[in-house]
């Protein structure tokens, strides 16, 4: 009997970690992602929650472990959680945006400067993609963005899902994801052509196709939407 | 022969015709610039504050980034070229003082060490116009020229970077004479002039025009003076404010004539047979010169 216990005891401390959530220390199990074990710690998350896949970015997580001199940072949903973490959640991140009018604007360098003047202060010191929980070379697109390779800098960012950790790590106080938010619409404005079929739609729109469709939507009851709705049809991929 | 080639951001956005006509030439001359994969800012202007730790790391990034670089690259030696006079001022001088300073080096590599890079310390920095002069040869260079420069009387401007400070410098920095070497070599007049190295006005142009616009009339009048008809230089910030106030100038009505600006790569690019449409990043309109006297 008294070694069951034992063993339940054993197999209970195999199964746990402590970890330490803004200094408090949490005894967690062990498969749970760093968000599941919050919510478990009993924190009832509001922000710094997103879609819980690891595509909104809204639950960059900074932490240490114990005796280890890194910083890490990941996504809370994405990561599990390791004994003797000391993590806090970043739930938002203040970064300025810049207002522009792509039509106004061409894709160059001096667009870049213009409306994120900081990314000359890069030190080149490569932290923003040291941190970076989707493995994007960071400061070598905002260098792409300097160098005026639009092109290149978009692509490069492509990933990115503007958790902000980048931005909170920049000793020259750059907002990368916003850079990158540029640098991708002017090349996909720019450089990319536009699907033929998205120009025909815009057309059959501007020519009020749809028109007589939304007005019969919009006139009808809740209850005959929810029934056209539960009976809509589905395209059938293998046909079209 | 093949080199790694760091452009810095001018090349890619002021100066595309300067790389351009770099590239192509160096093609000819079998002494050709590779552009290294990935490459950042060089830091512009080597940083004189008490701890230069932080602002050192751009540059030797760039020096680790090359010696991965060469190792890819067949038929090259432990040289990262520049064609910007700033890029190589900077670069020059970090080089000279992490080969120096083996504490600082180890310092700016533990930056690096997460990014799997480590400079060794063991390349050398340099300009086209020294791996022309020192590499290739001014004579192998008459060799390949196909249309002499007749007519073309050329002052050479270097500007500052190219000759200070001493850990940068690529000539002597008082009586220079690599850019006259090769404009003899390109079948063209050499201008001797004292304003080879009168500040061009560098970065005031954005916020103090005015000492600009003073240096480029002492610069550009005493060229015309002496009888020449370009200019020549190596540095995109040099050339910029040669080019733009000189029409900023002549609009005020301050001055009548222009002199057109060339990078030295574009002469090249004329006496060694290429075809030169391109004249985009000028100001004063270089083809009505080129034109009389039958080069393009």
């Amino acid at each position: 009997m008294a070694k069951a216990i034992s063993m339940r005891e054993k197999k209970e401390k195999l199964d746990t970690v402590t970890i330490y959530i803004m200094g408090q220390g949490y005894k967690v199990p062990s498969s749970l992602t760093i968000m599941k074990a919050m919510e478990y710690a009993g924190f009832k998350l509001k922000r710094g929650v997103g879609c819980r896949a690891g595509f909104c970015g809204a639950c960059a997580t900074v932490y240490r472990k114990l005796g280890d001199y890194k910083i890490y940072a990941n996504l809370a949903c994405q990561t599990k959680v390791e004994d003797g973490m000391y993590l806090t959640q970043l739930p938002f991140v203040p970064a300025n945006k810049a207002e522009y009018n792509l039509d106004e604007i061409k894709p160059s360098a001096s667009t870049m400067l213009r409306f994120y003047p900081e990314i000359a202060r890069c030190l080149s010191c490569n932290a923003c993609s040291r941190v970076c929980p989707q493995d994007i070379q960071v400061m070598d697109y905002v260098q792409y963005s300097l160098q005026g390779q639009i092109e290149k800098a978009a692509e490069l960012a492509f990933d990115c899902i503007q958790c902000g950790l980048c931005a909170i790590r920049c000793p020259a106080e750059i907002p990368q994801y916003h850079v990158a938010t540029l640098a991708r619409r002017l090349h996909g404005k720019y450089h990319m052509i536009a699907p033929d079929t998205l120009e025909q739609r815009v057309k059959e729109i501007e020519e009020g196709k749809y028109e007589k469709g939304f007005e019969e939507l919009m006139s009808l009851s809740e209850e005959e939407l929810k029934k056209r709705y539960v009976a809509r049809d589905f395209i059938d991929q293998k046909k079209a | 022969m093949k080199y790694s080639y760091f452009p810095g951001c001018n090349l890619k956005t002021n100066a595309k015709e300067y790389e351009h006509t770099a590239v192509e030439v160096s093609k000819i001359l079998d002494a050709e610039l590779v552009e290294m994969p990935v490459f950042n800012c060089c830091g512009t202007v080597h940083s004189m504050a008490s701890d230069n730790t932080m602002r050192r790391i751009a540059p030797v990034r760039i020096l680790s980034r090359s010696e991965e670089h060469q190792k890819e690259l067949e038929d090259t030696n432990n040289t990262v070229v520049t064609l910007c006079s700033m890029c190589s001022s900077t670069l020059k001088v970090v080089n000279e003082e992490v080969k120096e300073d083996e504490e600082m080096l180890q310092k700016i590599n533990w930056q690096l060490e997460r990014d799997n890079l480590k400079y060794s310390g063991h390349s050398e920095v340099k300009h086209y116009l020294e791996i022309l002069r020192d590499e290739v040869g001014f004579e192998e260079i008459v060799k390949k020229v196909k249309k002499q420069l007749k007519g073309m009387k050329v002052a050479s401007y270097y500007g500052c970077m190219l000759l200070h400070p001493d850990k940068a410098k690529i000539d002597d920095s008082e009586t220079p004479t690599v850019m006259e070497t090769l404009t003899l070599a390109l079948g063209a007049e050499v201008v001797d002039w004292p304003y080879f190295k009168t500040c061009c006005g560098s970065y005031h142009v954005v916020d103090k025009e005015d000492i600009v616009n003073n240096q480029i009339l002492k610069i550009t009048e005493g060229a015309k003076k002496r009888g020449a008809n370009a200019i020549i230089t190596a540095c995109p910030l040099c050339a910029y404010n040669l080019d733009s106030q000189q029409v900023f100038l002549q609009k005020k009505g301050i001055i009548k004539e222009t002199i057109p600006i060339f990078y030295f790569t574009q002469l090249m690019a004329i006496a060694l047979g290429i075809k030169l449409e391109n004249f985009e990043d000028h100001h004063v309109d270089p083809k009505p010169l080129l034109k009389s006297l039958g080069l393009i």
